[in-house]
């Protein structure tokens, strides 16, 4: 330890404000020689990246297994240095905040040898599974900076299996939150520390077993750092931890230099709130763009609502960061670049800056993934060239209880996670059934792993025809995962989804995808719609589950789009030859259908296209009562209701929800209607002069 | 071009020939070695049928056929395939329900980032993936028959559009072929014998549908391309007078025979790639060195191996195109865009970055003059004086104002003057390509101290000290022969076959006799395989591996067993040292699960020797001239003797500053450093030696 008090930092807690101009630093210059930063720069992405190596070879929750995982340096006030190149989006710009709630709980005391643990969403952290472990990196007796890898637990206990309660009132019925506290001390395990946490959850040696392998990593970082210090003297890596910070910092502000001024408006939705009447949950963002500084502000969005699905202020800060760094792929991630973009989470109490005692397991699916979109619409303005529509809803399916194919009947859980389509781009489709924008590299698992691991029978894994949002680019197809318990006894499913009601919206006049939601025994007597949040619901042996994950927003225009693309799309069988008609009024003629032969009709779709064109902006005004009947009777389907009406129900019973079908009518008025019937590289010419002149 | 390379001793006539041939994309190398000793190389330009490129190689190096013992071939023929996706499509049938399974695989994406950087498509497209109903669960019991009057619709369509191949892919065939099989038949009944069927169970029988059905269609879509090209390969050289099988190198560090070629086509997807990690290996183990990492450099990229105690690391999952794996085992090469055409640059914050933009062979580095004005390594190497003006023997001049003028793009932003961005470009790059050392190195557990490096390929000789400095590795080998050093190694590999089975267990509790009884199995498949290669029984050797993990792992460890395992707590004991070593932490008191049992089923093929040269102690090395050259950590340039390689005899030393001409490549020795000429002809760089 340095004996010497620390100045501390205090966490800004998610409220931010641009600073003044003499304090944003445009021009960058190393003390040290250019090719000593750049190498060190390089070295520092090298660690992290062996910490996620090794963490990938050693950790026990599958979940980590598929990369839902962050390794983070700081320097000793907690700013980051560097993050993992492939972490996941969802706990960008959070690493730093867990890093400074560890220093403002233990200050001076930290010694070589400790290592602390935190999963606090009320100290930044993003939801109780994310559990960090974080070591004081030292050298020769001297505290040089942090270290921390953080790893998604399977499960924290709580009232759930997986630890996704929907039905928590607070933070206490969700699992165990662990403030900032100590499990290694001067190099001694402390075991009872440990067990107490392993204790509280469902599967305690796997915790016990990932606490390991994330101080492990932890120690390979320290490991390298040393021996940076070894060679290029500890007062240049400390340097070289400041500078890899300016160094982000100046490159942000220079890129956003060459952006126009200006402010931005985005609102998307959260699909409710079932304490409330019906009716969506707004989240708001105004972006401005002022010389070389970006800020988004968050301020009048929702209070926090009853359910899960609300952010504490570091879920909502990752949500802005990673749909930022999407615009700037090549950027590295570190506090650098928090400092030329700032964002204000707005007052407490909402559902993007929740207080304590507020449940926000569900921060993944609801504020994230909203304010992430929102992102991606807000830059679509700016930059037309990297126009990405709205994708799929992140989403969890657990099925857990006992499993009898085994003496004891242990616990089993079915803890499963879908690829879904990606919003279309400008010139491009979407990404087919691909992991969600909270984390591209979180894969799926493959299904002969969980039927040996738990007793459930996968029945499909598919893509599902004409779930991709149409535009003149679509969006990409989401996918079906569903099944059966084959044998358990006390059987329970929840789900953490959401976009049921507010559905992955299209933009730049492309059209919305489809609904999330968990259907059982769909298609059977027994069909029930369990819809897209809920938790320990019991099902018996013989039920089938199965729910779709959404397509990816259309993009432009469907009635511009090539009909030999989407004559294409229909003999790949994405598209069927009825939804080629209704949504791209383009009329195919099956030539042979053993040979996949296909052509498109030109005059009969020249009419057609007409005979849409003519009539849609009347459908968005037909009366929704006389919609929902017509679902109820089935002379409308769920696409027809959504994409050409407008019109959301419960999709269960078919009742009308009046609120939300407004509110939804005036996004697409918003987001579709202004912008039919010209195509994207006129609206991106567009978008691009709008640019200049502001500029 | 045909040239010498280090001919010793005269070359009496009609000595018995090894021949190895390794096409790449740009040349084919040729190496020659023939018992008496004597070395040729040749090295040719690839040809549109890359067996014309054989034949005028083997001309180029004036071999006659007749005199051929074994001639053995890496090629990239199957990785150009499928980089380029030129291949007739081909049709996949798979259980109803999970027809996607191959288009969606993991899901995940290369660049996390960026949205604009493309995927690619899957092998098969979707209008050519077909389902039936069956289903077997996980212990391979029917849950659904397979329905028959579906299989022979299915059949019925691929019959009328005329498939060439099909590929098989039911889930948990991985447990039980017997759907598989059933479905093939019906295949082979309706689409006749010229359709290539092939099934999952039999091209890998492991568990992950989709590791599985991308490796059986990989492999389905390769079999009509190797299996021509295979028989064409085949019967060009027995035309030409060979008479013995050609031998195929394989992506595990194996050959194969055409025959078997066509049955596991995707075994040679990484063919190219191993023989240089084989090649680095053998050279670090003539040299004395158990321990070693290959560089292998060229001018757009550098592959990167490791070996291990003799051992090359490998892999169970490569790819060509993300997202598309095949899952037959490999020597794990770690590729990265850091080669001579490297550009140097400056980002938008003024910091000075290497690569992984190339300025390639066109127009290439800015002294070529061909078109390049952006300042590459080559271009710092230029500057710097460690290359001359004239390669290549003089075929190709180099233009050193060209370089200057380059340069001077970041050199004026960084306020350096041109020698000092030479010296800061070529720091970086070399700094680039330590950081990959280090995550095949340091990252899995080993200590680059502890291994030499092998430099190879057209660049690798330039800037292997440098790199090893940076790693702390004390020594650097640099072959005879370094631009055609990946055809060498296949000529040192033998015929193996890598036999997996599922083995699903609790360690504690697996009866070591059940694991013998599998083992036996699967040398039984391994013995037959070797026959179908005519290996003769005393040429046998096979070796076993048990994957195991701790229990609730996600990833296992392949431990070495030598011979039967007789009791659990032995295997056991061997896991937890592995684990530690590679881990740096053990849980000696937890659950350990087995996941899989491997036999490497080994035919072993003569081994051509190297001779060894007799070492004249008076013998003494004569510069050809001295060059202005300057080094990291010396304000001035230094004058710097210059060599011809092949006027090097063995057992001389030279200190740095120095630097070694040859036709392919150039070697720099920096000062402080001391080179020595082995008995292999071989150049050893000790570092700090002087």
């Amino acid at each position: 330890m340095t004996g010497k008090t620390k100045i501390i930092e205090l966490s800004d807690k998610g409220i931010q404000f641009p600073p003044p101009h003499s304090e944003r630093m445009t021009v960058f210059k190393s003390e040290l020689d250019p090719i000593t930063f750049e190498v060190l720069r390089n070295a520092f992405v090298n660690i992290v990246d062996q910490m996620a190596e090794q963490l990938l070879r050693t950790c026990y929750s599958f979940v980590i297994y598929c990369r839902d995982f962050s390794s983070g340096l700081s320097d000793p006030q907690g700013n980051l240095v560097m993050q993992g190149t492939g972490d996941i989006a969802a706990h960008v710009g959070t690493l730093h905040y867990t890093c400074k709630a560890v220093i403002e709980d233990f200050g001076d005391d930290v010694h070589p040898g400790d290592v602390f643990i935190i999963n606090d969403p009320f100290r930044g952290g993003s939801h109780f599974n994310d559990t960090r472990i974080l070591r004081p990196m030292f050298y020769k007796g001297e505290m040089i900076g942090w270290s921390q890898a953080n790893g998604h637990w399977a499960d924290m206990g709580g009232a759930t299996p997986g630890s996704f309660n929907i039905t928590a009132l607070d933070h206490m019925g969700e699992g165990l939150r662990i403030t900032p506290m100590r499990v290694w001390s001067k190099g001694v395990w402390l075991g009872d520390v440990a067990r107490m946490i392993a204790s509280n959850t469902r599967n305690p040696s796997d915790v016990i077993g990932d606490m390991q392998a994330q101080a492990e990593a932890t120690a390979v970082a320290e490991r390298e750092i040393q021996r940076l210090c070894d060679k290029y003297g500890v007062e240049t890596i400390k340097t070289a931890f400041r500078e890899v910070q300016d160094w982000v910092e100046v490159l942000m502000r220079n890129r956003l230099a060459e952006l126009p001024d200006g402010t931005w408006y985005a609102e998307d939705y959260i699909d409710q709130d079932p304490k409330l009447e019906e009716g969506l949950i707004p989240i708001k963002i105004k972006f401005t763009i002022d010389g070389n500084h970006a800020h988004y502000d968050l301020s009048g969005s929702h209070p926090q609502i009853s359910t899960f699905l609300n952010a504490a202020y570091g879920g909502s800060f990752a949500g802005i960061v990673a749909g930022t760094k999407y615009q700037f792929p090549d950027l590295p991630l570190n506090s650098g670049l928090y400092r030329a973009v700032t964002v204000n989470v707005g007052e407490p109490g909402t559902v993007v800056n929740a207080e304590w005692p507020s449940p926000c397991a569900g921060f993944c699916s609801g504020p994230f993934e909203k304010l992430m979109n929102s992102v991606f619409g807000l830059w679509a303005e700016i930059l037309p060239e990297r126009t990405m529509g709205c994708a799929f809803n992140l989403e969890y399916l657990l099925v857990g209880g006992r499993d009898t194919r085994f003496e004891g009947r242990p616990y089993f859980m079915w803890y499963d996670w879908m690829a879904g389509g990606w919003g279309g781009r400008n010139g491009r489709d979407g990404f087919n059934a691909t992991a969600p924008v909270f984390g591209a590299q979180y894969g799926v698992q493959p299904l002969e792993g969980q039927e040996r691991l738990a007793p459930v029978l996968t029945k499909c894994h598919d893509f599902v025809q004409d779930s991709a949002g149409p535009g003149e680019s679509r969006g990409g197809l989401g996918a079906e995962k569903g099944g059966s318990v084959f044998e358990g006894e006390r059987i329970v499913v929840s789900y953490c989804c959401d976009r049921e009601r507010s559905v992955t919206w299209g933009m730049w006049g492309g059209l919305p995808s489809i609904p999330h939601g968990v259907w059982l025994n769909k298609g059977t007597e027994k069909e029930r719609y369990l819809g897209s949040i809920f938790s320990n619901l019991p099902i018996e042996l013989d039920d089938v589950f199965t729910r779709p994950s959404a397509g990816g927003g259309g993009v432009g225009d469907p009635l511009l789009r090539d009909p030999e693309l989407v004559c294409e799309d229909v003999t790949e069988e994405y598209v069927s030859v009825e939804r080629a008609r209704i949504d791209y009024g383009v009329v195919i003629r099956v030539v042979d259908r053993d040979l996949a032969l296909y052509e498109v009709d030109e005059a009969a779709t020249i009419a057609e296209r007409k005979r849409i064109a003519d009539a849609r902006l009347g459908w968005l005004d037909a009366d929704p009562e006389i919609i929902a009947a017509g679902y109820r009777s089935g002379e409308f389907n769920v696409m027809d209701c959504v994409r050409q009406y407008g019109v959301i129900l419960d999709w269960g019973n078919g009742q009308l929800l009046a609120n939300t079908t407004r509110q939804f009518r005036e996004m697409m008025q918003r987001r579709a209607v202004p912008y039919w019937g010209r195509t994207l590289a006129v609206l991106s010419q567009e978008a691009t002069e709008r640019v200049r002149v502001a500029a | 071009m045909s040239m010498d390379g280090a001919d010793v001793g005269s070359t009496p006539k009609r000595a018995r020939t090894r021949l190895a041939i390794d096409v790449g994309g740009t040349f084919t190398d040729v190496f020659v070695l023939d018992s008496n000793g004597n070395q040729t190389v040749a090295k040719v330009p690839s040809t549109a049928n890359p067996i014309d490129a054989i034949m005028n190689g083997a001309e180029a190096a004036d071999i006659d056929w007749h005199d051929v013992d074994l001639f053995t071939h890496g090629t990239t023929v199957a990785t150009n395939a499928l980089i380029t996706r030129n291949f007739k499509p081909v049709a996949m049938v798979t259980t109803e329900g999970f027809r996607d399974i191959l288009e969606i695989g993991r899901g995940t994406r290369e660049d996390p980032w960026d949205a604009y950087k493309e995927g690619t498509p899957p092998y098969v497209r979707r209008r050519d993936r077909f389902t039936v109903r069956e289903r077997l669960n996980y212990r391979g019991e029917v849950i659904e028959a397979l329905d028959e009057e579906q299989a022979r619709e299915v059949a019925r369509i691929l019959h009328k559009r005329k498939v060439h191949a099909v590929a098989v892919c039911f889930i948990n065939a991985y447990v039980s072929g017997v759907h598989e099989q059933r479905m093939a038949e019906i295949l082979a009944e309706v689409l006749g014998p010229d359709v290539a069927i092939s099934t999952s169970h039999e091209t890998h029988p492991e568990i992950f549908e989709d590791d599985r059905f991308s490796t059986t269609v990989a492999n389905t879509i390769l079999a009509p391309i190797i299996r021509p090209y295979a028989r064409d390969l085949d019967r060009r050289t027995s035309e030409a007078g060979y008479e013995a099988d050609v031998l195929l190198l394989h992506s595990g560090g194996g050959v194969m025979t055409p025959a078997t070629a066509e049955k596991y086509a995707a075994r040679l997807a990484a063919s190219g790639i191993a023989a240089g990690a084989i090649a680095s290996k053998y050279f670090a183990e003539l040299c004395g060195y158990q321990n070693s990492i290959g560089l292998d450099m060229g001018g757009t990229s550098a592959d990167i191996s490791l070996a291990e105690n003799g051992h090359l690391r490998m892999t169970n999952k490569w790819e060509v195109d993300w997202g598309h794996p095949i899952c037959f085992p490999s020597i794990e090469v770690l590729t990265i865009g850091a080669g001579g055409g490297s550009i140097s640059w400056l980002d938008k914050a003024g910091s000075l970055r290497n690569g992984p933009q190339s300025a390639g062979s066109t127009p290439g580095p800015a002294c070529y003059k061909a078109g390049g004005t952006e300042p590459t390594n080559t271009d710092a190497n230029i500057i710097l004086g460690r290359i001359g003006t004239s390669l290549a023997g003089g075929k190709k001049s180099l233009n050193r104002d060209a370089a200057l003028e380059a340069m001077g793009k970041i050199a004026k932003p960084l306020n350096l003057d041109l020698v000092e961005a030479s010296l800061a470009t070529l720091r970086v790059a070399n700094a680039n390509m330590a950081d990959a050392v280090r995550l095949i190195s340091i990252a899995r557990g080993h200590d680059p101290r502890d291994f030499a490096l092998v430099a190879f390929g057209g660049a690798g000789p330039l800037h292997g000290v440098d790199i090893a400095r940076e790693l702390n590795i004390p020594v650097v080998i640099v072959p005879p022969n370094p631009g055609v050093t990946s055809a060498v190694g296949c000529m040192l590999v033998d015929v193996q076959h890598d036999v997996t089975q599922m083995f699903f267990k609790d360690a504690a509790l697996a009866d070591p006799a059940d694991i013998e009884t599998a083992f036996r199995k699967l040398e039984l498949e391994g013995r037959d395989r070797l026959e179908r290669d005519g290996v003769a029984a005393k040429d046998m050797t096979f070796q076993r591996f048990v994957d195991m993990r701790y229990r609730g792992q996600w990833r296992s460890l392949a431990v070495p067993v030598p011979g039967q395992v007789k009791s659990m707590d032995e295997a056991l004991a061997i896991f937890h040292n592995e684990y530690e070593k590679a881990h740096n932490f053990r849980r000696e008191d937890f659950p350990v699960e087995i996941y899989r049992l491997t036999v490497r089923a080994i035919g072993i093929t003569p081994k051509p020797s190297f001779p060894k040269v007799v070492i004249d102690k008076n013998a003494k090395a004569v510069p050809k001239g001295t060059r202005e050259a300057w080094f990291h950590g010396h304000a001035k340039a230094m004058t710097t003797n210059l060599y011809d390689r092949e006027n090097l005899p063995a057992g001389v030393t030279i200190n740095g500053p120095a630097v070694i001409d040859q036709l392919d490549s150039t070697t720099v020795i920096p000062p402080g450093d001391v080179a020595y000429i082995d008995e292999w002809l071989n150049i050893q760089i000790k570092l700090g030696a002087a």
